[in-house]
């Protein structure tokens, strides 16, 4: 069963085609990697999925309904989480706060109940915490509970963005190149979280990653993207061998020789 | 209704002129900079303000040196505006460098607070300077060109009513011409003008091209709060009365002009300035005819700021500028 | 610096420490009824007791001991009774307001310039409908008399909040900086508005201002001096604390510096920007709409010569001053820019007025500190943007208990890490 079905999908910026025509369909449960060389509309494709950007055309489907156009705040309560390429997380307030935000879809926390302190919105409030806190600790974080997010370490700050994305509850979880500035062990260490959710937590997983070792090492089925359109796709030994990907990755002159 | 609006129409087109041309080249100094920095100035009408008090100052002092009486009030004039935007071009530099080079990092937030406590730190300088020298902090200086030409607009249309020109007027829509167009060749066809351009496009590909960021900033700096403040003088000959509070709701005005053309968009920023100046003078001769004198005069700055806001929510790239799309 | 520490960790000696500075204090203002200095002293007892340790119930007792009882009657025994409790009145005022603006600025990250404007509607509200000014263009009814004035309390606050989402709808979707722009473009219209409101129908008296507002009344009792303002400024100030405190570590208040923070990710995170910058703006707006009843009622007299953007940039100052997002802050901030802009300035400009007199010295009166407002307040902005932009108390987040979510945790181990996985497949 697919759970995103994306079809056609465009987006122009003034005369830049960014992505072209891109189709894309993701299995439930699987992991699937989107890969191309720098400024092949990865991002942007992930953008629009999103609602950060509204296609020029083709549609898209997730979990049986069309969510072409929807805003950000509608994508997320349809089930879709992502993570950024470059950290966006709330850096002024705490660790564990920013994992409340990402519960909010799931809180009523309404202005009346609020003012008048009544007692569902202490309750809720403190199961939420509780499962932040739990989402910490699946993440490895939860010592830092109470640190401001933008003290964390590089790799922390990763793993913070996947926690807060899970805090929403997702069944599709986007991943904006998760290993981009980490070290190899912590590269290793993510390769296991984004494993270990699958799982887990019955997650689909689809990402954005240029680290080839994690792409090959995880991905049931890889897309490639370059100059904003779909060159190849398939299972990860297609795509090792395929001419055109070779080709955009390393230039004609590779090829053939 | 229509025969008012008419016959008054020459004398809004001259007014609505001047205004513009004042709105137009204090418009470059937010555009430049906002284009550069991504930081609306607000001291920059201060500076506008700053340079009808020097120069209204430098006027009495010529004047009580009995310079004014020998010399071709255009020469003084020119004198007049050179050492002026010499003055406030420094003034400029020397905000950006104690109150915004500090923040360059910060969140914008932060910016524009410092940027709204120099505006009144400037305000209140001016206010106390004069207030000391003159024991008034309103100023008025000597009248200069002041010869009226008398334009007979009657004679091209017959239901025009004939319109009054006063001679500065003529000085201040060249001399802003004059200014605009040197300042589009300056950026536009110079090393200078390049490397600004630049700046604006990308400043750490800017600086990896080696060009010194900072230099480019305090040039922009430079130009902006010198045409600002050669502006102000104009605003001073040409008004004749300044207080130290002309500049902020002026420069807000001068804001809104170049959001209208497109903010970074330099012939945007002139455009916007004049389209601004002609809708203000007509609003001030027509709008209570117009609205049979439930809306007066004095809501002309109402409409500036409605404009302002329709702008902002639906072409907030303005009348000439390209949308772009925030990267993510 | 041994005895910092020892305060520190002492709460029985902090006790010791502030009972008698409490003592001390009000001692010197009731037996010195003219010393501005005894005054400020008590009411600075309040920011000795925020730097107490003690537990909150006991804090609040205290302050409102104080507030409410050791204040008003250490004060009244002289002249200056009245002059004193006009300050801690419009302290209470200002600080509700730099409470509101603190919403929006410190905990949304909206630069709102035109803050004031929430403040006019507020006035404006009451004073037309407690004046014979309503019967313009309503049946002849009016004045309202005092009694309405509790009913306009909510009808203000209401107005204001109303008047912000408003404002806000067309305006929350501009561009970050333009917002501070645009806002004081609104501030300005609304000045103008009410300036010029005296035609076509009469409703705001234009420049004129309305004067003989009808105080506010309750059983027949009257208020009219400043020291019965003063409880009703301190009861709305009471609410305004609260309602702020328990926002603030809510969803709501979550949700606004999730915007504050990150705009993109916020709404990545399900929040809607729109409708959550509006409540900020509206909230914001309510408390000073409920501060501006209360000020029409007490001057009696409004023109919209109160109601300048000097007026927004003072509580926008007094916000920067105490630190943006921090209540205790914001709470000290206006209390200092209150107590600097009416007694201070004023003290020290009649003292050097004085000095010239005898021949002491000779200040020109271009110098004079109560001109100087806005040059205090522009150094104010420019010193603490540059140099302490987290303000004189900066904000905190709330600190979470990690022993027990620790506890918590192991006790329901069994449960899966997401439960409610798959409630969103489901529905």
């Amino acid at each position: 069963m697919n759970v995103l079905e994306v079809s056609n999908l465009t987006k122009k910026f003034g005369g830049l085609v960014a992505v072209n025509g891109v189709d894309l369909n993701v299995k439930k449960g699987s992991i699937t990697a989107v890969i191309g060389p720098n400024g092949a509309g990865k991002t942007t494709f992930f953008n629009m999925i999103t609602g950060v950007y509204t296609p020029d055309g083709g549609s898209i489907k997730s979990n049986g309904k069309d969510i072409t156009g929807s805003k950000p705040h509608e994508v997320t309560k349809n089930g879709i989480a992502r993570t950024f390429q470059n950290i966006r997380l709330f850096g002024n307030i705490t660790v564990l706060e920013n994992v409340l935000v990402g519960m909010h879809t799931h809180l009523k926390g309404d202005l009346v109940g609020t003012l008048l302190g009544l007692p569902y919105i202490h309750k809720e409030e403190l199961k939420a915490e509780q499962e932040a806190y739990r989402l910490l600790k699946y993440v490895g974080l939860e010592t830092l509970l109470n640190e401001d997010a933008t003290n964390l370490s590089y790799g922390a700050q990763r793993r913070l963005e996947i926690a807060r994305a899970l805090a929403t509850k997702p069944t599709i979880l986007l991943l904006d190149e998760p290993a981009a500035g980490m070290n190899p062990r912590e590269t290793v260490e993510l390769t296991d979280l984004i494993k270990k959710m699958r799982e887990e937590l019955n997650l689909t997983i689809v990402l954005i990653e240029h680290d080839m070792k994690l792409v090959m090492g995880i991905s049931e089925h890889i897309v490639v993207l370059d100059h904003g359109e779909k060159i190849a796709e398939g299972k990860p030994s297609d795509i090792r061998s395929n001419t055109k990907v070779i080709e955009a990755y390393l230039g004609k002159s590779a090829v053939g020789h | 209704m229509i025969e008012h609006i008419i016959s008054t129409l020459p004398q809004v087109l001259i007014d609505g002129l001047a205004l513009g041309a004042v709105y137009a080249i204090i418009a470059l100094g937010y555009t430049m900079v906002y284009g550069i920095l991504e930081l609306i100035n607000f001291a920059h009408g201060e500076i506008f303000m700053t340079g009808a008090f020097i120069g209204t100052a430098l006027f009495i002092t010529l004047s009580g040196l009995g310079f004014l009486a020998v010399m071709p009030a255009l020469l003084a004039l020119l004198l007049v505006l050179i050492v002026t935007s010499i003055l406030t071009g420094f003034l400029g530099v020397g905000i950006e460098r104690v109150a915004y080079r500090p923040l360059r990092k910060a969140p914008k937030l932060i910016t524009l607070i410092s940027a709204i406590g120099v505006s009144f730190l400037l305000q209140d300088l001016v206010r106390f300077i004069t207030e000391l020298k003159k024991g008034n902090y309103i100023l008025t200086g000597p009248s200069l060109f002041t010869e009226q030409i008398s334009i007979k607009a009657s004679s091209i249309l017959s239901s025009f009513a004939d319109a009054q020109i006063k001679s500065s007027t003529i000085i201040l829509v060249v001399t802003a011409i004059v200014m605009m167009i040197g300042l589009d060749y300056f950026v536009n066809r110079t090393k200078w003008g390049m490397a600004m351009r630049a700046v604006a496009q990308d400043r750490d590909t800017a600086s990896l091209m080696s060009i010194n960021v900072n230099k480019v900033i305090s040039l922009t700096f430079f130009l902006g709060s010198a045409l600002g403040g050669a502006t102000g003088v104009l605003f001073a000959v040409q008004y004749g009365t300044i207080d130290p509070y002309i500049g902020f709701i002026l420069g807000l005005k001068a804001f809104t002009a170049a959001v209208l053309g497109g903010i970074g968009n330099i012939r945007g920023a002139m455009v916007g300035g004049l389209v601004l100046g002609l809708i203000e003078m007509f609003a001030a001769a027509n709008l209570s005819v117009i609205t049979s004198n439930v809306f007066t005069a004095e809501y002309k700055d109402v409409f500036a700021f409605i404009i302002l806001i329709i702008v902002l929510i639906y072409k907030p790239e303005g009348i000439f500028g390209k949308a772009v799309a925030e990267k993510v | 610096m041994k005895l910092k520490e020892l305060l520190n960790n002492n709460t029985k000696l902090q006790a010791v420490t502030l009972t008698l500075y409490i003592i001390v204090s009000s001692a010197a203002l009731y037996f010195s009824q003219k010393s501005v200095t005894a005054f400020l002293l008590v009411l600075a007892s309040i920011l000795l007791l925020y730097l107490t340790k003690f537990n909150n119930k006991v804090k609040w007792g205290i302050g409102l001991l104080v507030l409410v009882v050791i204040l008003p009657f250490t004060a009244s025994q002289g002249v200056a009774y009245e002059s004193y409790m006009e300050v801690a009145t419009f302290v209470g005022i200002y600080v509700a307001m730099a409470i509101g603006l603190n919403i929006v600025v410190g905990m949304a990250g909206l630069l709102d310039l035109g803050f004031v404007a929430f403040f006019a509607i507020g006035s404006y509200t009451y004073a037309i409908f407690a004046t014979a000014q309503a019967n313009n263009f309503l049946p002849d009814i009016f004045p309202l008399s005092g009694s309405w004035f509790w009913l306009f309390l909510i009808i203000g606050t209401l107005f204001a909040a109303i008047a912000g989402i408003l404002l806000g709808i067309p305006v929350l979707r501009v561009k970050g900086d333009y917002l501070a722009i645009v806002t004081l473009g609104f501030g300005e219209i609304i000045r103008i508005v009410f300036n010029n409101l005296d035609k076509p129908i009469n409703f705001t008296n234009g420049a004129m201002g309305i004067a003989s507002i009808a105080p506010p009344s309750i059983f027949g009792f009257e208020f009219v001096q400043s020291s019965q303002f003063y409880f009703i400024v301190l009861g709305i100030l009471l609410f305004v604390i609260f309602a702020v405190k328990r926002l603030e570590f809510s969803k709501i208040g979550r949700s606004w510096k999730a915007v504050r923070e990150n705009e993109i990710a916020a709404q990545a995170m399900g929040i809607h920007l729109v409708r959550t910058k509006l409540m900020a703006f509206a909230v914001g707006a309510s408390f000073s709409g409920a501060m501006g009843v209360v000020f029409a009622a007490k001057q009696t007299f409004i023109d919209p010569t109160s109601f300048t953007l000097l007026e927004s940039i003072t509580i926008l100052v007094m916000v920067l001053l105490g630190g943006m997002g921090s209540v205790p802050g914001v709470i000290l901030g206006a209390a200092v820019m209150t107590i600097l802009n009416l007694q201070v300035l004023t003290e020290v400009t009649n003292w050097l007025g004085q000095l010239n007199m005898q021949g002491v010295i000779s200040i020109p009166d271009a110098l004079s500190p109560a001109k100087m407002q806005r040059m205090i307040f522009g150094l104010i902005l420019v010193l603490f943007a540059i140099y302490r932009p987290q303000g004189l108390i900066p904000a905190k987040n709330p600190v979470f208990d990690e022993e027990k979510l620790k506890a918590d945790d192991l006790n329901q181990n069994e449960e899966k890490v997401i439960t409610a996985q798959q409630s969103v497949i489901d529905a």
